[in-house]
């Protein structure tokens, strides 16, 4: 089935952190944010704009040490968490190479970006990327974004932060210079694991054959298929 | 709720699955751009696929306060999980709105949430204890808002007009209200728009106009900017950090980047909006910018890269000026006149069929007497021609080609290139020369021929809101204003003229208000229609405080008990901005014409009133010949209220509001923007009106007439040598409540260290401070002799600030009253460095009467 991704071209943002606030607002998350906690946020940095926010890597660190499966990888790209599941043991919050899941010490659950999957599901863009002014933000499907990404890096010299950081994410951010200088963690790269699942898509097939497809697997199973194609390969 | 408002997006998932189910064919929802839909509809299964609130209304609403722009928007009214309440939860967008394009901001969407802030006044309040400040409990006791309106009334029948001074800005019901009663109505507006407005007024557009609207003068704006489709923009300091958040403008920003309009910018400071937009980033020695756009008007006159035929048709460049007075030559009916290159002879500018711009002296002989005059092009060439670029750099400290490469490239980009201003840009009311500065740009459109042209100045047209004194003509002529008001405006009569007697809404003088309060004791009471604002949004508040003590009466109309409710003996509470309706005009992108409307989201919550009512309540008990349409006074005679009514049903829109409301609130007409056609409708000289350089006015009162070179007010001395640049954090508007008290907002402002000062490194090495450390900030006595209160803040280093030489703070915080749980008591208040004017001071420097807000050099010490 398709995936999901999300591009943040850093050279059209302003740090105005209107798709912060929308974020609070659309996940009625105010109290986490005022003790610090955000699911996504701007930082204006000397050298750049620092979009703090979940990568929704291709084989996240987060789902593979979460001991409960309150994390999990969604077939269409977002990584979920499930905060019944959560037991507030923070591994994930260890884990995460880009430091990513925020652990909030009054609820002793994470916080984490879900790229707005109830959105996607009903008809919506996620809620940042729809109230971006200056179009910063883009969602839509996988192939088309990273496409977009990569014509965009190369005509105006920019660099993808997310391409192979992790080996691979959901999310494209496009900076000018060296995206560390902005306030982005060093990850360290790799040639993206998965190879058709997360990016490619069974794009060719009609959108009927897709729907079948994806609507008959349950996310247990994609997970577990996910976790054998990597062994497989390694 | 509107109609028009596409049924798809108010499905409810379960109706939308179904949808999918039975219609199965997802391309038809044409708002989805993502095909396979289908695919993850099953899935639904996991927490967080799951809707979070339900959308149960989409209202239409204006933005107002938040920023100039005005974006209109839907705000969205949903089942509320955390609540468990039906509220406001979030805005989503009108994309046929032509300013937002579909957008909104931040201080948009923290308008929703501060509905429901619990700190809103919700009851009128009456102080018990006559000491004043927020040192002291007011003892307040709780009254009904009607009662207090009453006694408020009783209590302004003891004063003069002229000890009673009206703070609040010019809307309709505040200028009836301030002229039926022959009170001064001053408004802190000066410190945003006053250079602006007046020198629009001076140059654009005498008022009132063609299109001169209720909402009009609120904003101070005939013109916007086509951004969209402009080749080239020059930035005078105009990205502040406060306009990275202004979505109404951004939107074409945006579309002005991905267009490959050329940005080039000159500011002491880095914004993220120059790294966003900028082509090129120049810094610049605080307030010399005046010497950068000199220079740029020398090379384009010199080398004749102006455009000529929008110089000689619709500008004021080829009238002839006495070289003697320095005033232009008028014909008896008041037109200007031109030197016939064919005639040889001095004609009516709009009958000279061949006029010269440049050469002379010509002589003329009128009525006997003899005249050597010169055409004002010629004139202002001869004024700029020692602006040289190598002058410009030595003050400016930009280099000389720089200057001389970004004024070829404007000129050569004519008409389709242009230099915006608008609020505290270096243009603005900052220092005691930007009023040249303000000039000198609207000079450099005017070269270029931007002006009224696609791509360039828009302007206002084919829309109106009418005033109340439109609809019921008063039956008496207003009463004489106070011959000395308490703003010293009357010293000003460029400005007072247009005060006085074109535009009531015209920005007052705040700059100098306080020193008047303080020093006059003039006046008596004072009434504050100034919501969300409060005292900590002036400059010198401790001159306005100290001023209020002593006063007899003090009242405040507004969202909450701020700061200013503690000097005042009564706070009326008012309703939040989406509990009233709204109409309004499209001033920050004018070029189609354009009405949208709003609904209230709710009903208010308590005993709030509204302006208009309260306005109406006072005006009818203290002028009722002025507010009753046969001057008797009786109730049932009141003057009719409905503007928008009228603006509706004369543009043939609507017969009312709500029609118009029903249909969903909007109207537009995209017709193609006819360049150069509003000008001649509003400019001077109409019906054949023209954009004015050169101002009479301005020699009247011993100025010159075109832009000189002149230095800001204060200068470096000694140990005060960071000059102070002021903005705001992007999600915090007007020092007001609605943002400071939110919590999230002041969490933000902290992340991003905007509750800070910032320096750059060399700055902070030079005076021995680390990131995080206390300083102390002061004004060099010599400026503010009175009142001195240093400021305390924290330090953020950053090469955000490109010279050592400046200190940038931020606007808005500073909050001192204690009841106030997020605002009070948090950051610094940028206000108290700055010095309240004495007229006597500005009256040197600046004929229009501005508050300079930014020229101030401080210490910074280690606390
Ligand atoms: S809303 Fe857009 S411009 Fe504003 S901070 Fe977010 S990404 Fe940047
Ligand atoms: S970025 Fe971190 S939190 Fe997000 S998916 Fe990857 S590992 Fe998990
Ligand atoms: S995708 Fe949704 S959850 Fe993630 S940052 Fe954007 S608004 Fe927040």
């Amino acid at each position: 089935m398709k995936t999901y991704a999300i591009l943040i071209d850093t050279s059209y943002c302003t740090g105005c952190n209107t798709c912060s606030y929308r974020c609070i607002q659309e996940f009625r998350s105010h109290t986490q944010a005022t003790n610090g906690l955000f699911r996504t946020f701007v930082a204006i940095n000397d050298g750049g704009l620092y979009h703090k926010r979940c990568m929704h890597c291709f084989d996240p660190e987060c789902v593979k040490v979460c001991p409960v499966n309150a994390l999990s990888k969604s077939e269409y790209g977002p990584v979920l968490y499930d905060q019944e599941k959560c037991i507030g043991c923070q591994s994930c919050v260890k884990a995460c190479p880009f430091s990513i899941p925020q652990y909030d010490e009054k609820t002793q659950k994470i916080l984490k970006c879900s790229l707005c999957a109830h959105r996607i599901a009903e008809n919506k863009e996620p809620a940042c990327a729809e109230a971006c002014p200056t179009g910063a933000i883009q969602f839509g499907e996988s192939k088309a974004i990273l496409g977009k990404a990569k014509e965009i890096a190369k005509k105006r010299k920019m660099t993808i932060y997310g391409l192979s950081e992790a080996s691979g994410t959901h999310t494209y951010i496009l900076t000018i210079g060296s995206p560390k200088k902005a306030g982005y963690i060093d990850v360290k790269k790799g040639v993206p694991k998965i190879k058709k699942s997360s990016i490619e898509s069974i794009g060719a097939m009609p959108i009927v054959a897709g729907a079948i497809i994806g609507g008959l697997k349950k996310l247990e199973e994609r997970k577990r298929k996910i976790a054998e194609e990597n062994k497989n390969k390694d | 709720m509107a109609d028009g408002i596409s049924k798809n997006k108010d499905l409810t998932r379960r109706d939308f699955l179904k949808f999918v189910a039975t219609t199965g064919a997802i391309a038809s929802l044409s708002s989805f751009p993502f095909k396979n839909l289908e695919a993850q509809a099953p899935f639904g299964k996991h927490p967080q696929e799951k809707p979070i609130y339900q959308i149960k209304k989409k209202i239409p609403q204006v933005c107002a306060r938040a920023c100039e722009a005005d974006c209109a928007y839907y705000v969205i009214v949903a089942h509320d999980p955390v609540t468990n309440l039906e509220r406001a939860i979030t805005l989503e967008g009108r994309p046929e709105d032509p300013v937002s394009n579909g957008k909104f901001c931040i201080k948009g969407l923290a308008f929703v949430d501060s509905i429901y802030d619990p700190d809103r006044l919700m009851v009128a309040l009456k102080r018990t204890n006559p000491k004043k400040g927020t040192d002291n409990d007011p003892g307040w006791v709780t009254i009904k808002t009607e009662d207090a309106v009453n006694e408020i009334i009783q209590s302004l029948k003891k004063f003069k007009p002229e000890e009673i001074l009206m703070c609040s800005p010019g809307d309709p019901y505040t200028n009836k209200l301030a002229r039926s009663l022959g009170v001064t109505r001053s408004d802190q507006r000066t410190e945003c728009f006053g250079t602006h407005y007046y020198i629009n007024c001076l140059t654009l557009t005498n008022p009132p106009n063609k299109y001169y609207s209720s909402t009009y003068t609120p904003s101070h704006h005939v013109a916007g900017y086509d951004y969209d489709n402009a080749k080239y923009q020059i930035w005078f300091g105009f990205d502040s950090l406060s306009k990275c958040g202004k979505a109404g403008m951004l939107v074409h920003w945006k579309n002005a980047k991905k267009n490959g309009c050329k940005v080039v910018v000159f500011n002491p400071l880095r914004t993220p909006l120059a790294d966003a937009f900028a082509t090129e980033i120049y810094s610049i020695k605080p307030g010399t910018d005046l010497a950068v756009a000199l220079a740029m008007m020398n090379i384009i006159i010199k080398d004749k890269l102006y455009n000529v035929k929008f110089l000689k048709d619709y500008t004021d460049a080829p009238a002839l000026v006495d070289m003697k007075t320095k005033l232009t030559i008028k014909t008896k009916e008041g037109a200007l006149m031109a030197w016939c290159e064919t005639h040889k002879k001095a004609e009516p500018i709009d009958v000279c069929h061949k006029p010269v711009m440049e050469g002379g002296p010509y002589k003329l002989t009128i009525d006997n007497k003899e005249y050597e005059v010169k055409p004002i092009l010629q004139y202002i060439k001869d004024t700029v021609k020692a602006y040289t670029p190598e002058w410009a750099s030595k003050i400016s400290e930009v280099k000389e080609s720089v200057i001389i490469k970004v004024a070829k490239e404007f000129a050569n980009a004519k008409p389709y290139a242009f230099i915006p201003t608008y609020k505290r840009d270096a243009a603005g009311p900052n220092y005691a020369n930007s009023w040249r500065l303000r000039h000198a740009i609207n000079i450099l459109n005017t070269l270029t021929g931007s002006i009224d042209h696609e791509g360039g100045v828009i302007l206002l047209h084919d829309v109106k809101i009418p005033w109340l004194e439109d609809l019921a003509k008063p039956v008496k002529p207003y009463p004489e204003q106070p011959k000395e008001p308490v703003d010293f405006r009357n010293m000003f009569p460029v400005t007072d003229e247009i005060y006085k007697n074109k535009d009531f809404s015209a920005p007052g003088h705040y700059g100098m208000v306080g020193w008047g309060l303080y020093k006059t004791q003039k006046t008596k009471a004072v009434f504050f229609r100034n919501p969300y604002r409060g005292l900590y949004a002036m400059i010198q508040p401790q001159m306005v405080e100290a001023s209020l003590e002593k006063m007899d009466l003090v009242v405040d109309w507004n969202l909450y008990l701020d700061d200013i409710g503690y000097w005042s003996d009564y706070v009326i509470p008012a309703p939040h901005q989406f509990e009233e309706g709204k109409f309004d005009i499209r001033l920050y992108y004018p070029k189609w014409p354009c009405y949208v409307g709003g609904s209230p989201v709710q009903k208010s919550p308590g005993d709030q009133i509204g302006w208009g009512s309260l306005a109406v309540k006072i005006g009818m008990a203290l002028a009722p010949e002025y507010w009753t349409t046969d001057g008797s006074g009786d109730p049932n005679k009141r003057v009719p209220l409905n503007m928008s009514d009228h603006a509706l049903k004369n543009a043939g829109i609507a017969s009312n509001t709500a029609e118009f409301m029903n249909k969903g609130g909007f109207w537009i007409n995209k017709k193609k923007y006819e360049n150069y056609k509003t000008i001649r409708e509003i400019g001077y000289g109409r019906p054949n009106g023209r954009v004015r350089m050169f101002i009479d006015e301005f020699k009247k009162v011993d100025f010159e007439p075109v832009p000189v070179w002149a230095q800001r007010w204060h200068d470096a001395k000694g140990e005060y040598k960071f000059s102070m640049l002021i903005t705001r954090a992007p999600w915090i508007m007007h020092a007001d409540p609605n943002f400071i008290n939110n919590p999230v907002l002041r969490k933000i402002t902290e992340k991003n260290y905007m509750d800070c000062v910032w320096i750059n490194q060399e700055a902070a090495k030079e005076i021995g401070v680390k990131e995080g450390d206390m300083v102390v900030l002061e004004n060099n006595p010599e400026f503010l002799k009175e009142l001195p209160r240093p400021v305390k803040a924290k330090v953020h280093i950053t090469n955000r600030m490109l010279r050592k030489d400046c200190v940038l703070l931020f606007h808005g915080i500073g909050h001192r009253a204690k009841n106030l749980k997020v605002a009070g008591n948090w950051g610094y208040r940028d206000g108290d460095l700055i010095p309240q004017k004495d007229p006597n001071i500005v009256k040197k420097h600046d004929p229009t009467g501005m508050g300079w807000v930014e020229d101030v050099y401080v210490s910074i010490k280690k606390a």
